[in-house]
């Protein structure tokens, strides 16, 4: 009886181990929040490392946040600023913070992103200068993207509608008016609606077409040097600036089409890292 | 207990344990072992060569061991282990091999035992009984055998990949072949393995003959590629590899790391039937890649340039191959895990010393090793007040046992701590991906913690402190924003399009499109309505209706409108108030027939006198002449 009772224990104790540790093979993952946490007050701590360690499981995870990418890019600032630094943190950083500045709907967490990356795209400057190689590290954006930025996206769709309207009835009491004073008021409204109408529906689109299609990256390797497509370097090109935001216009094997202002050449994928955006 | 049975009891313990060391020993199995000399009879002062080969299905033979009588000295020694691994249906089986030469030179006249020699397999040392070799006095020795000669054919001696092979046999040296080396005789039955023979032949005589043990693999995971090459030992002519020929396998997309050594001879490989006749296979090439990104890579065909028979020239190339790489598993994924560390490693580290004054620095010595694509940077703890300089890197690193690629890689760092008090250093981590086991694992070195005397002119403290990186950095944010409650953008809907921008303008263009279409329709129906055929459908109606009534005078009217607006239509010519022959010289001036002009005319003109005679007609005659009419009607309907 005892012997029995002592092996049904035994039994039972097998059974708890084997779930238990089950469980913990399961929960070999963190859990986002966790990771964050855990990243956070590695920063705190000043212990940069850990706190890149658990940002970037963090992003391999797929989770997007801007805090997340904030303070990502604290940490790799932090590294550089504790004299750690690995080559690629300038970029890294500046990939973080330009992240943030994108997803975030909170504006002192914009701002406060946006003097982040002034620091460091001043670091990279500084560099550059020492280097003796051209100081632009913004080549800022195309001015149909600059207009369509504006405004927000719907605002051009409901500027849109509203001259829609406009035109339409502007032209009709252009139409059916018996006085000359309604004539010429229906034919003024039409003529100012119609630009405008133009003018918020291409804004409209571009919006939308910078939202679902065009890919932007910052470089993140330092000494970056533009090639064409098959891999030759431009001649007389500069390395392109750690931490300068790009467009990704096109990628094949393992490199990457970029347009920097004026600049459209290639470079290799590693060298860029592009920059999240909502799902 | 007595001390006397304790004892017999730790005895019998012991015996048992003994025994069963023993037994597990046996188990692995006894290795197969032969001990040959080149010669039985020498001189005083030739070298004679002493070849000892072990086979073994459990582990590999190591450590062997001659032992030499007194007079004989060992001058040399070369091994050359093997391995060859089959799967044949699933069932594994495993073959490690040893041969070792000992050149053996003898220094005094006698007879002499020479061994026994052994062998470590698994633990557990193996002997060999020894041979007995004569020595005379110098020049009485008999003439030796010359070496046995290549079989007609044989590339031995051409091959690119040994080809001081050659040159060596050369210089009269006596060099006997390894057994495995060796041409099969005609008296010893040759085993061909299995798992080297192909369907088919790739080419006649010789040919190239690649492959790697996995073709989809993780970034970072070892892929294992080979390159055989396939002599055809029955061939009836000599096999010559132009050896200035070579072209070497590419492997853009991996890392590749040698696992034979450069200056190593194509070790053989085995004996291999195919399409019916026999092949030597010797394995040439024998590479670690380690792929760099993820994607179908490929790796190029090696060629080489059979240079005879002179009917087989031409070039022998291997297969191209493709490896689908892949990224390892996301979850689970470690913190700090950087894409292709993968491979089994192990981290040590040691700090030295443990106490520092500030702003001094100690060494932490880091050793990294393991099997598989071992790193070549390590992520240092950085922490605020605590600098890593650069290290200073050594590695021994290089194949392992003709399979594996691995060994270790040693990190010397000095580290600068700006701190003072109890300073912990952290822990060093590196995240790999276990391939064999499929999961993440993490190697750990923790560094402890550093006992800093406080300086009061440490450097963090002086006034010539560097200037601070980064400043004006923002603190960091403690929560996350979380994701934006989605929503549809106003122009992803179609429908917006449709009805918030299109449609007012479209509302407008169908107005005005709509009033304009009316005004054309109205227009339309007006011209319709007064056309001449719209008349006469409307005139024979109304005969019709008329011939229907008792009214003679009625019928005659409806049909002489009928006449006239037929007239009108078909013939278009007005013959309305047209008086006596007018009629039918109006309807003929347009065309129509004499005879048809002129029933029209009589016609008209009975109705008109039917009409106003005194006194009156009957309605038959009327409805005759409606039926008349009709007929003339028709008639120039047919005419138009």
């Amino acid at each position: 009886m005892r012997r029995l009772l002592c092996a049904m224990l035994a039994l039972i104790a097998f059974a708890i181990v084997a779930v238990s540790g089950r469980a913990a093979h399961a929960d070999d993952g963190e859990t986002p929040s966790a990771l964050f946490t855990k990243g956070v007050q590695a920063l705190r701590d000043g212990r940069a490392s850990d706190a890149i360690a658990a940002f970037e499981s963090l992003a391999d995870r797929g989770t997007v946040d801007p805090v997340a990418s904030y303070d990502r890019g604290l940490a790799y600032a932090m590294r550089v600023r504790i004299g750690a630094e690995v080559s690629g943190d300038l970029g890294r950083a500046a990939h973080g913070f330009e992240e943030a500045r994108d997803l975030t709907h909170d504006a002192r967490l914009a701002d406060a992103a946006a003097r982040a990356l002034t620091v460091v795209r001043s670091e990279v400057a500084r560099r550059r200068t020492r280097a003796g190689e051209p100081v632009e590290v913004d080549a800022g954006r195309s001015l149909a993207r600059t207009v369509s930025s504006l405004l927000a996206e719907d605002s051009w769709c409901v500027l849109a509608a509203v001259c829609s309207a406009i035109l339409a009835i502007g032209l009709f009491v252009r139409w059916i008016a018996l006085t000359r004073r309604l004539r010429v008021g229906g034919g003024v409204a039409a003529g100012l609606a119609a630009p405008v109408l133009l003018l918020a529906v291409l804004m409209a689109l571009a919006a939308r077409h910078d939202r679902l299609e065009v890919r932007e990256a910052v470089v993140v390797t330092p000494g970056s040097r533009p090639s064409d497509q098959r891999g030759i370097v431009v001649p007389g090109s500069t390395p392109l600036p750690e931490g300068a935001r790009v467009e990704v216009v096109d990628s094949r094997d393992t490199r990457a089409r970029i347009r920097f202002g004026a600049l459209d050449a290639w470079v290799p994928e590693s060298a860029l890292r592009e920059i999240a955006r909502w799902p | 207990m007595s001390p006397r049975p304790r004892t017999l009891l730790v005895v019998v313990a012991a015996a048992l344990m003994a025994l069963a060391w023993s037994v597990a020993a046996r188990a692995q199995g006894t290795p197969q072992m032969q001990l040959q000399m080149d010669a039985d009879t020498v001189g005083v002062g030739d070298v004679v060569h002493v070849q000892l080969g072990a086979q073994s299905s459990d582990a590999a033979p190591s450590d062997p061991r001659l032992t030499l009588p007194a007079g004989l000295a060992v001058r040399g020694q070369s091994t050359s282990p093997t391995q060859t691994h089959m799967n044949i249906n699933g069932v594994q089986s495993d073959r490690y091999g040893l041969t070792v030469d000992w050149t053996v030179q003898t220094q005094r006249v006698g007879v002499f035992t020479i061994g026994p020699a052994s062998i470590t397999v698994g633990g557990a040392r193996f002997a060999v009984r020894g041979a007995t070799l004569h020595v005379v006095p110098a020049g009485q020795a008999p003439q030796r055998p010359a070496p046995a000669q290549p079989p007609p054919g044989s590339p031995f001696t051409f091959s690119p990949f040994d080809p001081w092979k050659g040159l060596l046999q050369g210089f009269g040296q006596n060099f006997p072949q390894p057994p495995d080396l060796q041409p099969p005789q005609s008296t010893q039955p040759l085993t061909t393995d299995p798992k080297l023979s192909l369907d088919a032949p790739r080419a006649a005589y010789y040919f190239l003959h690649a492959t790697v043990d996995k073709t989809s693999a993780v970034v970072g995971e070892q892929v294992t590629f080979s390159v055989y090459e396939y002599i055809d030992l029955g061939a009836q002519t000599a096999i010559e590899v132009d050896d200035s020929d070579v072209h070497d396998a590419t492997a853009a997309d991996f890392v590749k790391h040698p696992l034979l050594r450069e200056d190593q001879d194509a070790l053989l490989a085995g004996y291999a039937s195919i399409g019916g006749r026999t092949w030597l296979v010797k394995l040439v090439r024998r590479w670690a890649l380690f792929p760099l990104h993820a994607g179908d890579l490929a790796i190029g065909p090696m060629s080489v340039m059979l240079a005879r028979p002179r009917a087989a020239v031409g070039q022998r190339t291997t297969e191209a191959l493709t490896v689908h790489v892949t990224e390892p598993p996301v979850a689970g994924r470690p913190p700090g895990y950087a894409l292709g560390d993968v491979g089994h490693f192990s981290l040590t580290a040691q700090v030295n010393p443990r106490d520092v004054d500030q702003g001094g620095a100690v060494g932490v010595h880091v050793e990294l090793s393991g099997t598989g694509n071992v790193p070549s940077t390590i992520s240092t703890p950085a922490r605020e007040g605590i600098e890593w300089l650069a290290p200073e890197v050594h590695e021994q690193l290089g194949g392992i046992g003709h399979e594996n690629f691995g060994g270790k890689r040693t990190f010397d760092y000095v580290v600068r701590v700006r701190r003072s008090g109890d300073v912990s250093l952290g822990e060093l981590s590196l995240p790999f991906w276990d391939p064999d086991a499929k999961r993440y694992d993490v190697a750990r070195a923790s560094l402890g913690v550093l006992h800093v005397k406080p300086v009061a002119s440490a450097p963090a403290a002086s006034a010539d402190a560097p200037e601070e990186t980064l400043p004006g950095l923002p603190p960091p944010v403690d929560t996350m924003e979380g994701e934006p409650a989605r929503r549809a953008h106003l122009d992803d809907v179609p429908l917006f399009w449709l009805l918030g921008v299109v449609a007012w303008p479209v509302a407008f263009g169908l107005a005005v499109g709509a009033t304009a279409a009316g005004r054309r329709v109205t227009q339309a129906w007006r011209t319709r309505s007064a056309s001449p055929a719209a008349e006469l459908k409307e005139r024979l109606a109304a005969a019709d209706a008329a011939s229907e009534g008792s009214d003679a005078r009625q019928v005659d009217a409806a049909v002489a409108r009928a006449l006239e607006a037929a007239a009108m239509a078909h013939a278009g010519v007005n013959v309305r108030g047209a008086l006596g022959g007018e009629v039918a010289e109006r309807l003929a001036r347009a065309g129509v027939a004499q005879d048809a002009a002129s029933r029209i005319a009589d016609l008209l003109r009975e109705c008109e006198m039917a009409r106003f005679s005194p006194e009156g007609a009957d309605v038959a005659s009327a409805r005759d002449r409606w039926i008349r009419a009709r007929g003339a009607i028709r008639e120039l309907e047919r005419r138009a």
